[in-house]
């Protein structure tokens, strides 16, 4: 854990960031039985290194499911991270003794780095810094949310909406407070006319442009952008994201823009982060990550994204579906379902079940027990050896053969299967600011190809 | 006359009557598909584009929505037209799923929470397909029992079916395997992997794509010659939305359907559809080849719409937004709808409703710019700019 924060933490060195997240996670347990035991933890986000450099727009793309919401959460303080540390207004040098220091066991500092440490703490760590900080911290750090539909609450006046955060951080008031909220109206597009309406009297656009009113009111530096345009029509997302676009020219903001459309984030982003299952897998400057990703999901993304110009390219595609991110995957986590895998992407024994019961499904029904001593190691038993033998010959020739530790032994009725340990693949810079955490483009240097790849990975069971 | 089209859409009116008055939802629309054919109706929210599909199967309830004018004729093969506006309702439930079927855009609340995959498929095969049924399991239909019949039909009692199956065990068990059978097979068509394991779950149990897979198995049981696509893939991932529109493009290839597709994302039109008509506020407002109507668009709305998708090209914060909002559907003036938002707008436009011209072959534009002032019986002096016709590609 160590090593992988202090290989691959720090994104954007030269500038001062925002907030700055260390190895952060997010686990939420599952709850089973009468006595609502934890059995496991759903990894929503698990060990996110990132830093969103000031005045700039760090989008993050993925799939439902993936953790961007989660992580936008954490960073707005909505949602208390499980593991890793948030920093606020780090300096580019600050961020470089952080990563340092958080290699370092505690008892090993010199003097000089633990009060370094301290001070740090204490300065910019969320949660162990000053109430008062917490507090500015808060209002620095704003929100617009998705749905402009349910964020809005419907019993309030648009006045009341805009004006809640200025009666709570500023104690405005009264006559004061109404020519601030028509200002900030009127930044957004709307006007003194709309201050004493309800959500519901407006369309969906303006209702988000209430949203964006309400994220502006205190003046804050950083504004998180949750899927700010999905609910919208197009002609009206093209308004809102210029005037996204003005606001940040205006009030210098720093936008984390999370969405599911790259289109939308292509146009808007300075950098982009790829999420996958809880990790972050790629990230880079928008454009270089869009011309030449370096990571097959990205890739997968790119590609299966129809555009209204030149032709799909429709060779890089996902098998199956998302795995369970209680056990999210070993290795890679992308590696099941990636089209280009290769034996040293972290195969295990969870994937010879998931692979055979998705392909051959007459095989898995013969399987009768499975006998793990860990992850990697297991005995599968069958009613015959014939099934077995069955079983083997299914898995001849896959790149899951390939990685084994030895070939699969048939014993009597039951087969043993092993696997060579893979450690769980972490972002490493490939090129000047590119991160990938890609196993097979950090051997290479670049994104394997497909073709070649693609007769090892061997589709017999399709 | 030939009658090679499958579907005509004649100038079809839908209301809502509202407190506040009638909302013109659907105004004279007018189109047709033939056998084979992709035709995506693209629009913004509000444009009455699934209302106008939802006549189609005359879904839409009534009150509060009235059929004010127009028909929708549909050409069954081997049994002529039928205007599905003024059927009865035996004929009407007779078409839907069987000769033309629907899926939602969100598979999540359009499959029944309650019930496993495999018996909503087989309510498909009970509605339509009974006599397959009964005789994949043996049976002769004309000499079929009563609770054979039920039980085929999916309509059977608790205490009907298990009284079947103790006294009549070998013939229950092969109707239920024809049954298993029938819907296996329909799961397997989509390529979903392992069917006999996924008609045992329940809606909850399956990803997005999965369900939405389901839906096009269900809707693709009875061969239907029209398939209607509301959305099929807003709700889903980039990755899933691809395989998706993939599958219902090789559904159609292999079983010679028309698609009927309803979206608001132009990218997917591009590559998945033949032909396209833009809706504007319950108007068709331009009609074409949709790699046409995409390259070189006419009417001022299609231009916008295409000019707000951001790309990387445009610069950062410069989207060729439309401005303004859509106008109000509830007792609209006698005007150009886009006319308040567009920048060619003169007087005439705000005089008339435009209607669709023909201005190439096989395009329509609904706009003034492409008449000429005599025909509309107006001074040369209030009519918008004349657009000039390129056939080159706009970029």
């Amino acid at each position: 854990m160590t090593t992988a924060s202090s290989s691959s933490s720090l994104h954007t060195v030269d500038t001062d960031s925002v907030v700055t997240l260390n190895d952060v996670k997010v686990h939420y347990p599952v709850k089973e039985g009468a006595l609502q035991r934890v059995t496991g933890h759903v990894k929503a986000v698990d060990g996110v290194d990132l830093s969103i450099a000031r005045g700039k727009t760090l989008g993050l793309v993925g799939e439902s499911g993936c953790g961007k919401t989660t992580l936008g959460r954490v960073i707005s303080g909505l949602v208390a991270p499980t593991g890793g540390d948030i920093w606020m207004d780090l300096s580019a040098q600050q961020q470089l003794d952080v990563n340092r220091l958080r290699g370092v066991n505690e008892a090993e500092m010199t003097a000089q780095d633990r009060q370094m440490w301290k001070d740090l703490t204490l300065n910019s760590r969320l949660g162990s810094m000053s109430r008062e900080k917490q507090r500015q911290y808060r209002r620095n750090c704003q929100v617009v949310f998705q749905d402009a539909f349910s964020s809005l609450n419907p019993r309030q006046l648009v006045r009341d909406i805009v004006g809640r955060p200025l009666r709570v951080h500023e104690q405005t008031s009264g006559a004061e407070l109404d020519k601030k909220v028509i200002e900030l109206l009127e930044r957004v597009g709307l006007g003194a006319e709309h201050l004493l309406r309800f959500p519901h009297q407006f369309s969906g656009g303006q209702r988000q442009r209430i949203s964006i009113a309400r994220a502006l009111a205190l003046n804050p530096e950083f504004v998180i952008l949750d899927e700010p345009t999905s609910a919208l029509d197009v002609s009206v997302q093209a308004q809102i994201l210029n005037l996204l676009v003005d606001l940040q020219a205006e009030m210098g903001l720093t936008y984390l823009f999370i969405t599911h459309d790259l289109g939308v984030v292509q146009h808007m982003a300075d950098h982009i982060a790829v999420m996958y299952l809880g990790q972050i897998v790629e990230y880079g400057p928008t454009d270089q990550v869009f011309d030449s990703p370096l990571h097959p999901y990205s890739r997968v993304l790119r590609d299966s994204n129809p555009s209204l110009e030149g032709e799909r390219n429709r060779d890089w595609e996902l098998s199956g579906t998302v795995p369970n991110p209680i056990e999210p995957p070993h290795g890679c986590r992308l590696h099941p379902r990636c089209p280009v895998a290769a034996a040293g992407c972290g195969w295990s024994v969870s994937d010879v079940m998931s692979r055979t019961e998705e392909n051959s499904p007459v095989i898995f029904e013969t399987i009768k027990t499975v006998d793990r001593s860990d992850d990697y190691n297991a005995q599968i038993n069958f009613e015959n050896e014939g099934d077995a033998q069955g079983f083997v010959s299914q898995l001849n020739g896959s790149v899951i053969n390939e990685s084994m530790h030895r070939p699969p032994e048939v014993r009597g009725a039951s087969v043993k299967v092993s696997f060579n340990e893979v450690s769980d693949a972490s972002l490493e810079q490939i090129q000047d600011g590119r991160w990938s955490s890609c196993i097979r483009t950090q051997e290479r240097g670049t994104l394997p190809d497909l073709n070649k790849s693609q007769q090892v990975n061997g589709k017999e069971g399709q | 006359m030939s009658q090679d089209w499958l579907l005509k859409v004649d100038n079809l009116s839908v209301r809502f009557q509202s407190r506040g008055g009638d909302a013109h939802a659907v105004e004279g629309v007018s189109f047709e598909i033939q056998r084979g054919e992709t035709l995506a109706l693209v629009g913004e929210t509000g444009c009455g584009k699934s209302v106008t599909a939802r006549s189609i199967l005359r879904l839409v309830p009534e009150p509060p929505g009235k059929y004010v004018a127009g028909s929708i004729k549909l050409n069954v093969e081997g049994k002529g037209v039928v205007d599905i506006l003024s059927a009865s309702t035996k004929e009407v439930m007779a078409i839907r799923g069987e000769r033309i079927s629907m899926i939602f855009q969100d598979p999540g609340k359009a499959l029944n929470p309650s019930l496993t995959i495999g018996s909503q498929l087989a309510e498909v095969f009970g509605q339509h397909r009974v006599e397959m049924i009964l005789e994949s399991a043996g049976i002769e239909p004309a000499r079929a029992s009563r609770a054979e019949k039920r039980i085929a039909k999916q309509r059977a009692s608790f205490v009907q079916l298990r009284f079947f199956q103790l006294t009549r065990r070998s013939k229950a068990a092969a109707l239920q395997k024809s049954i298993d059978d029938a819907v296996a097979r329909s799961l397997a068509d989509t390529g979903i992997p392992n069917p006999r394991k996924i008609m045992k779950s329940y809606p909850h149990e399956l990803s997005g794509g999965m369900k939405q897979r389901v839906m096009i198995a269900q809707a693709l049981a009875c061969d239907p010659d029209l398939l209607i696509a509301d959305e099929p893939t807003t709700a889903l991932d980039v990755t899933i939305q691809a395989r998706i529109l993939e599958l219902i493009q090789d559904m159609q290839k292999r079983r010679g359907m028309a698609v009927l597709y309803i979206t608001h994302d132009l990218s997917i039109v591009r590559e998945f559809a033949d032909r396209i008509a833009v809706m504007y506020a319950g108007h068709i407002v331009e009609t074409g080849p949709a790699q046409e109507v995409l390259a070189n668009p006419q009417h001022p709305y299609t231009n916008g719409l295409l000019g707000a998708i951001p790309h990387r090209r445009t610069p950062r914060g410069q989207l060729a937004a439309i401005p303004g909002s859509v106008p109000q559907l509830i007792d609209p003036p006698e005007q150009c709808h886009f006319a308040s938002r567009c920048q060619w707008a003169a007087e005439a436009c705000l005089g008339h409703v435009p209607q669709l011209h023909t201005i190439q072959p096989n395009r329509k534009v609904a706009c003034f710019r492409f008449e000429e002032a005599e025909s509309l019986s107006v001074a040369k002096t209030d009519m918008p700019i004349p657009a000039e016709i390129s056939g080159e590609a706009r970029r």
